[in-house]
């Protein structure tokens, strides 16, 4: 029996841009233990679990499975060695069900390829009696929420008998009681002798799951540990090379007049359902409202109403005092809104287009970079670029470099950077800081704390629970498209917010625990 | 009074027959189209490949006198035309209009030159002798069988098997298909080359059962048509023969009604007006494959 149920040698990755994302990591697991692999984003994590599962090819290196060498080409490979992953970015086809999610590639069938639909279900059903992971079978995915969704991908890797599970950030997109769940399921696998792998960059969970830890860091394995012999604090500088500021430093001040007013908003998601129902708060000059909440409960729905990306159907949005309801994005600029938005190639930046060209997105028809002849001022545009590129510490190799040729965290610097510089009142931040790596997230959190400190007023949505109660001076949990209540960050315990992102109302926690989880598991 | 006179026609069996026959091309080309694009590869080409089809099993029939060397020659013509467009849409990640373009383009152009080049006329071909014209059976063309019954096989195909489920998953979400141990190339590959085959014998109807030659124009956007039914079956290939027979009859109709009641051009343009009105009609609200048209990369 080899000690090791996976180990990996020397494995090198080089994209075919030229990014290192690996630069010979050695990596081991043994039988039966939960190993943690910790990292910053980028850190190659992901990159060198993908290569174990086959879907990407490493430039070098060596795989061995219980000791013996292999090549993994494929999922199929990978699977055919009992190997399964969970992926951050679920891998479900969304219009099939459940069940036919769980049995694609491995599906029973009766004579002539005919689909065997019974032996199937049959099948599921008895691998969710014994794992006690139970979802819908006949619902479309699409239909189903992230944590069913992710135990559907959990019951596709056991379905295919895989006793090696890597699991990439499986917390992400869970309220703390799943993820509490998940955990407990987890160790019940352990015990039945499977082998887990957890991808996370959560130091908490690493404390709390592992038995050891790998961290990486920039491509590079910084060392492999027993999880009872490390402190979180000695973790979190293995994990970023140097120590890490848990808190920023954020001055008492007191709030002005209200500059953001949402009265009783109501708004239509994609589907055509209300994404966002009734939802009613201000946000005052010199304060930071944040918005906590899993994500898809409505925040994105929220942000575009107010930014004027989406019409809300009933209900007000007053920017300084003026109703805005429905208002055109660039109508809303010129009143002082300012939006760092979520999707931020989508929305943020143009990619193709240069570092100068995007730093005046918005600001194109104004005065003074357009004339009266409605010819853009170039020289004034490379002017104002070098500034918000001065300004923002934006590395760049010029401001002629197309915007893809920035790191994500540059990206994001682009974007804050430009907001601001047009002066705005009201600021809408949404998840400003996803994907960036320390050092960017920090700076975006000083420059958000800053704005406020200037008297603006910031609405912050972020699935980041860390970053919200850091940086609000109040903070709204919204579950299902409404408010389960606003709180003080130092007035709240974790439980209280984790229960309201799980469904509970504040007034329903304040008024006695018996109550509050009646009205959640009979609701 | 009159329009009752008028109507008679619809009183005979022939143009219930003559619909049929009608449905044929029309119908292939959408199933054709149907399965390539549950894989998630778009295939504009249809008009080309029917135009293919028809061209070099005229060709062969003409030249060889043999029906059953005609029929598989411009089958082999679809296989071919699948592979090149599998090999750039799928294996090469090309782009997926570009090509099915250029494919209709030569089809033209190349049909013109050949009928000039080898008869003289821009126009036509000669007729092919009876004996290389696909026979009727008890007054049925084989060719209405067949359509009926791909239709239906590529239902169940499609709806109730392994394979169908895997094609479907494919492409919706190649990666997710990846990940679950699909061939995302080679599933992508046999649904592309299955429906241009289906689509080139469109083309062997048109020219050794429909006309008896090869005609400029012979498919007489056709192909774009079958199009615009993939949209309007929402990609069912029952829905896609309910469509097809919508159009034999108006076809037909074309066809049947007396000239100088309406104008002809009116008439003619019939079949065409209806594909206008459903392709922007059922466009907005038909939902598509996942990753319809996007090409599929590894990294």
């Amino acid at each position: 029996m080899a000690e090791y149920a996976i180990e990996m040698r020397g494995m090198v990755k080089i994209y075919p841009g030229g990014t290192v994302a690996l630069k010979g990591v050695d990596f081991a697991v043994r039988e039966g233990e939960i190993h943690g692999l910790l990292g910053e984003n980028g850190a190659g994590k992901t990159t060198l679990m993908e290569i174990l599962y086959g879907t990407r090819s490493p430039t070098e290196g060596e795989i061995f499975v219980r000791g013996r060498r292999v090549e993994i080409r494929s999922p199929r490979d990978a699977m055919a060695l009992g190997i399964g992953m969970v992926h951050q970015h679920f891998t479900l086809i969304p219009v099939f069900t459940a069940l036919e999610n769980v049995v694609l590639g491995d599906e029973p069938v009766r004579s002539a390829g005919l689909l065997d639909v019974q032996a199937a279900r049959a099948r599921v059903e008895e691998l969710m009696d014994q794992t006690g992971l139970h979802v819908p079978l006949d619902e479309p995915v699409e239909n189903l929420s992230t944590g069913e969704r992710q135990r559907i991908e959990i019951l596709k890797m056991l379905y295919r008998n895989a006793d090696i599970l890597i699991l990439d950030e499986p917390t992400a997109v869970l309220t703390p009681l799943e993820t509490k769940e998940l955990f407990a399921f987890l160790k019940r696998m352990r015990g039945e002798g499977k082998t887990i792998v957890f991808i996370t960059h959560k130091l908490r969970e690493v404390k709390a799951i592992t038995d050891r830890v790998t961290v990486l860091r920039k491509g590079e394995v910084v060392g492999t540990v027993d999880t009872a012999e490390v402190s979180m604090e000695e973790l979190a500088r293995m994990m970023v090379g140097r120590e890490v500021l848990f808190e920023l430093e954020k001055k008492p001040r007191e709030p002005e007049e209200p500059k953001l007013i949402v009265e009783d908003l109501w708004v239509r998601g994609e589907g055509g359902d209300y994404a966002v129902k009734g939802v009613s708060f201000e946000v005052r000059g010199g304060e930071i409202f944040g918005i906590a909440g899993v994500e898809g409960n409505g925040q994105t729905e929220l942000v575009e109403a107010i930014t004027g990306l989406r019409l809300p159907d009933r209900g007000r949005v007053l920017l300084a005092g003026e109703d805005v309801t429905g208002a055109r994005p660039h109508h809303l600029y010129a009143r002082g809104l300012g939006h760092i938005p979520e999707d931020r190639h989508r929305r943020g930046i143009i990619l193709e287009f240069t570092v100068a060209e995007n730093s005046i997105l918005g600001l194109q028809r104004l005065p003074p970079f357009m004339n009266k002849w409605g010819v853009l001022q170039e020289s004034v545009v490379r002017d104002w670029a070098r500034k918000v590129v001065e300004r923002f510490e934006i590395d760049t190799p010029g401001i002629d470099a197309p915007a893809s040729a920035l790191s994500g965290g540059n990206q994001q610097k682009l974007i804050v950077g430009r907001e601001i510089m047009k002066d705005p009142k009201v600021v809408v931040a949404a998840q400003p800081t996803r994907g960036l790596d320390v050092a960017a997230t920090e700076y975006i959190r000083r420059t958000l704390l800053r704005m406020r400190d200037e008297g603006r007023a910031v609405l912050l949505v972020s699935a980041d629970l860390d970053e919200v109660l850091m940086l609000s001076d109040r903070v709204g949990v919204m579950y299902e498209g409404e408010l389960m209540g606003v709180v003080r960050p130092e007035e709240v315990t974790l439980e209280e917010i984790g229960m309201m992102m799980g469904g509970v109302r504040l007034e329903d926690i304040k008024s006695g625990g018996a109550k509050a989880e009646a009205e959640s598991t009979g609701g | 009074m009159q329009v009752a006179e008028l109507l008679r026609f619809l009183l005979y069996p022939t143009f219930y027959a003559g619909m049929l026959r009608m449905m044929v091309p029309i119908t292939l080309g959408a199933v054709g189209e149907i399965i390539s694009e549950r894989s998630g590869v778009v295939n504009i080409g249809l008009e080309g490949i029917m135009m293919l089809g028809a061209l070099v099993s005229t060709y062969v029939g003409h030249f060889t006198g043999s029906m059953v060397l005609a029929v598989v020659s411009g089958l082999v013509v679809g296989l071919a035309a699948g592979f090149l467009h599998a090999g750039i849409a799928v294996n090469l990640a090309g782009d997926q209009i570009i090509d099915g373009v250029g494919l209709n383009l030569f089809a033209v152009g190349i049909g013109e030159v050949l009928l000039y080049l080898t008869w003289g006329s821009f126009a036509t071909s000669p007729q092919l002798p009876p004996e290389v014209r696909v026979p009727s059976i008890h007054g049925f063309s084989p060719f209405v069988v067949l359509t009926l019954l791909v239709a239906a096989a590529t239902w169940v195909v499609v709806e109730k098997t392994r394979w169908g489920l895997r094609l479907k998953a494919v492409g919706e979400d190649p990666v997710a298909a990846e990940a679950a141990g699909i061939d995302v190339f080679k599933v992508r590959t046999i649904a592309t080359v299955v429906g241009s085959l289906l689509t080139a014998s469109a083309g062997v109807f048109l020219s050794l059962d429909w006309l008896g030659a090869y005609t400029k124009n012979i498919s007489a956007g056709r192909g774009f048509i079958a199009l615009a039914l993939v949209v309007f079956s929402r990609w069912n290939p029952l829905t896609a023969l309910l469509g097809g027979l919508i159009f034999g009859f108006l076809f037909q109709l074309s066809q049947s009604i007396p000239s100088g009641v309406v104008p002809d051009q009116i008439l003619w343009a019939l079949p065409y007006l209806v594909t206008l009105l459903i392709s922007a009609g059922f466009l907005a609200k038909a939902r598509p494959p996942g990753a319809v048209g996007r090409p599929y990369k590894r990294v």
